[in-house]
């Protein structure tokens, strides 16, 4: 079947066609059939790219205002007889809608009837950003295809097995209570597919391994993953939490927030802001928010960009020890994201010095491995190390093949902690 | 509702102009912004740009966040951009008759129902609204300096203006990210009517001798957790300012809680206008940093 895979921001809509079904799932055959985005939506410039595997990239300009007509626009382009790759918008069998936020209601991706779109809107306090723009994608698709069914795939909800003794805060119980306050960590799809994909490389199908994925990209996170469980990840109630990134501060000492705004007299906007944007790799460097950039200007002897690789690193490495001590050991490590694809130098410096833990880095093949799927590990390594290119967009589509052939799983805790 | 907001005029380039023009662009509308003259429009930009660079000194935007921002302002020197904006809002000095002829080009040239925004504190909507040939059309907003901060914003029902336009004026403040007060014509409205009488007997209790200027200031500011103390507030607001509103206030009300303190007039006589002249009821550097804060007025962790 063909699936239309949205994933809408506030500016913008990102877009891709899937052919998959069971057979194509099992097989990792599922065809992209395009990819695209159209971007600066509300404004009079707004841009569409449209890429079709074996053609050149088609670019068009236009005045969008909003996400109705930039569905309508993408769709229209996408069954144009020239450069389109569907019929006509009929060709479409199911929409998958990327949803950042599911809050405790979502443990599974679901087909969004009104009560789902409900749910949804209420778990907006949690994500203000990103789940306004979700929904109206959403909605948007929904007019120019009402219908096909319409599945949403939440980034959080693969962490939800997490349990209460991991994704509580050390806060007053009733703050959790009263406002839901608690990790619930994100990069969900993506986590499990590279756990997935992993772990099909490795023909490891009984899927009773202790895996730590790893995905460094715009933003960073790590995930335990036992028995095909999410029970720890490294991101909390919000993006913010864990490694470093590119701006973001990840770990630091929650006082730092009310002594700085007391000292520097910095409002709330200005402390998010500064924590959000201005910090990470990019704050502590001062050189660049880009890892490839932070490379070079280390091999020219920059001081601060070499101490802001080693942050990064160390961090990386320090969540991978608590992870393997949090599960009682570890079977395999997967990198994936931008940088875990594409660093053979963060990925070596994360790995120094773990051979206690059994993982040995063939350091000459993680050197050349840059971009590709593959295994970095030597042949005694006990544990496995492999760089697996993520593809959510992919976890989405077969989400909505999952959800429609009945067999979509769902993340629920073990246990819940009544007050 | 056909209505939809995309396009906003801004008349007037000068210190709350440039601060609606930031927070409208930082929404993700356009902005076309209108000035008198090519040199008003480069000192304007110049110095919209500087408080852009401010604010990234101080964490709260990012250099592509200030671009993205810049990219959305137009700035113009004729009225003719207002035909395609959704809404004009004029923001130059409180001139009755600068007003006057301001919104008389923009009713001539926009179309028929989009809203025009007069930003006053103390002018008369009513007034100004009937000088134009659809008085129904025009509203009143008072934004609080500086916009980009501030949550608040009045929007004035003048007695001709629509439902429909108010809701419109209440809309954009909605998209500004403002709680709107909606408020009734009269002078000063709510907040400037509210805060211009303490501002005015903290001037009388320095010239009483109660306190010195700084304690007085400072008791306020710490007494009932204001970001800063009604003296500040009026030397960073503009002393002229201040007693032009007093005055207004004063004679269109009659009442004697409104006469300016004798101390303002004699501090705007002398020129000493606040923190823009770099001295008021305090003293204050070129970047209008106070120089000469207390010892107890500190920041203090926790």
């Amino acid at each position: 079947m063909k699936i239309l895979v949205l994933n809408s921001g506030s500016s913008s809509v990102k877009f891709q066609v899937i052919e998959t079904d069971l057979e194509r799932m099992n097989a990792h055959e599922d065809r992209t059939l395009a990819t695209g985005q159209v971007e600066k939506i509300g404004l009079d410039d707004s841009r569409l790219v449209l890429n079709v595997p074996g053609r050149k990239p088609v670019a068009d300009y236009r005045e969008i205002l909003e996400h109705r007509a930039a569905i309508e626009w993408a769709l229209r382009v996408l069954s144009d007889p020239l450069n389109g790759i569907l019929d006509g918008v009929d060709d479409i069998d199911a929409v998958g809608h990327r949803v950042v936020h599911g809050g405790e209601a979502f443990a599974s991706s679901v087909i969004m009837t009104p009560d789902v779109v409900q749910q949804i809107e209420e778990c907006s306090v949690l994500a203000p950003l990103h789940n306004p723009p979700n929904l109206r994608g959403y909605q948007a698709a929904y007019a120019a295809l009402p219908d096909v069914p319409h599945i949403a795939v939440f980034d959080t909800a693969f962490h939800q097995t997490m349990s209460p003794h991991a994704f509580l805060y050390g806060i007053p119980f009733q703050l959790y209570t009263k406002h839901a306050l608690r990790k619930y960590g994100f990069h969900g799809t993506s986590h499990r597919y590279v756990a997935f994909r992993g772990s099909q490389i490795l023909d490891w199908d009984k899927g009773d391994k202790k895996l730590i994925t790893v995905h460094l990209g715009n933003g960073c996170s790590l995930a335990a993953i036992d028995h095909g469980k999410s029970v720890d990840t490294s991101m909390g109630f919000t993006p913010l939490e864990g490694l470093l990134m590119g701006t973001r501060t990840g770990d630091m000492d929650p006082a730092i927030v009310p002594w700085l705004m007391a000292m520097e007299e910095m409002t709330l906007h200005q402390v998010n802001t500064m924590m959000n944007k201005h910090s990470g790799l990019y704050g502590v460097s001062g050189v660049s928010s880009d890892m490839r950039e932070l490379v070079e200007a280390r091999a020219d002897g920059h001081q601060r960009a070499d101490v802001a690789f080693r942050m990064f690193c160390y961090r990386v490495k320090k969540y991978i020890g608590a992870y393997a001590a949090a599960m009682g050991g570890v079977d395999a490590v997967f990198f994936t994201g931008g940088i875990g694809e594409n660093s053979p130098e963060v990925r070596e410096w994360a790995l120094g010095g773990l051979e206690y833990m059994g993982i040995e880095v063939d350091t000459e093949i993680n050197a050349t491995l840059v971009g590709g799927e593959g295994e970095i590990t030597t042949e005694d390594s006990r544990a496995r190390v492999l760089v697996v290119p993520t593809n959510e967009e992919k976890t989405i589509a077969r989400d909505v093949v999952r959800v429609l052939n009945g067999i979509m799983p769902t993340f629920e805790p073990p246990e819940t902690v009544t007050p | 509702m056909s209505w939809e907001l995309h396009n906003v005029a801004i008349i007037g380039g000068g210190m709350m102009g440039r601060s609606i023009a930031t927070k409208v662009a930082q929404e993700g509308l356009s902005v076309c912004l209108k000035e008198i003259s090519t040199e008003a429009v480069d000192a304007s930009r110049a110095e919209l740009e500087q408080s852009l660079d401010h604010e990234i000194a101080r964490f709260g935007l990012t250099n592509s966040e200030k671009k993205a921002i810049l990219s959305r302002i137009r700035w113009v020197t004729r009225f003719d951009c207002a035909a395609d904006c959704d809404l004009a809002i004029e923001t130059v000095q409180e001139d009755f008759g600068v007003k006057r002829r301001i919104l008389r080009e923009l009713d001539r040239r926009m179309v028929e129902d989009h809203p025009i925004v007069i930003n006053t504190s103390t002018l008369s909507i009513t007034e100004l609204a009937t000088q134009n040939s659809r008085p129904e059309r025009i509203v009143g907003m008072h934004f609080l300096y500086p916009v980009t901060t501030t949550r608040v914003v009045e929007v004035v029902r003048g007695q001709l203006t629509t439902d429909e336009v108010y809701d419109r004026a209440v809309e954009f403040a909605r998209i500004l990210g403002k709680v709107p007060i909606k408020v009734f014509e009269m002078p000063g409205f709510v907040t400037t009517r509210v805060v211009l009488p303490l501002v005015n007997e903290a001037m009388h209790t320095v010239m009483e001798g109660v306190a010195e200027a700084a304690e007085v200031d400072l008791a306020i500011k710490l007494g009932f957790n204001f970001t800063m103390g009604p003296l500040e507030w009026a030397d960073r607001t503009g002393l002229d300012r201040v007693l032009n509103w007093m005055q207004h206030l004063h004679s269109e009300s009659g009442e004697p809680r409104f006469r300016p303190c004798p101390m303002l007039k004699r501090l705007v006589r002398a020129g000493l206008l606040g923190a823009k002249t770099g001295q008021g009821f305090f003293l204050y550097d070129s970047n209008r940093r106070r120089t000469d804060r207390l010892p107890d007025d500190k920041p203090r962790p926790a």
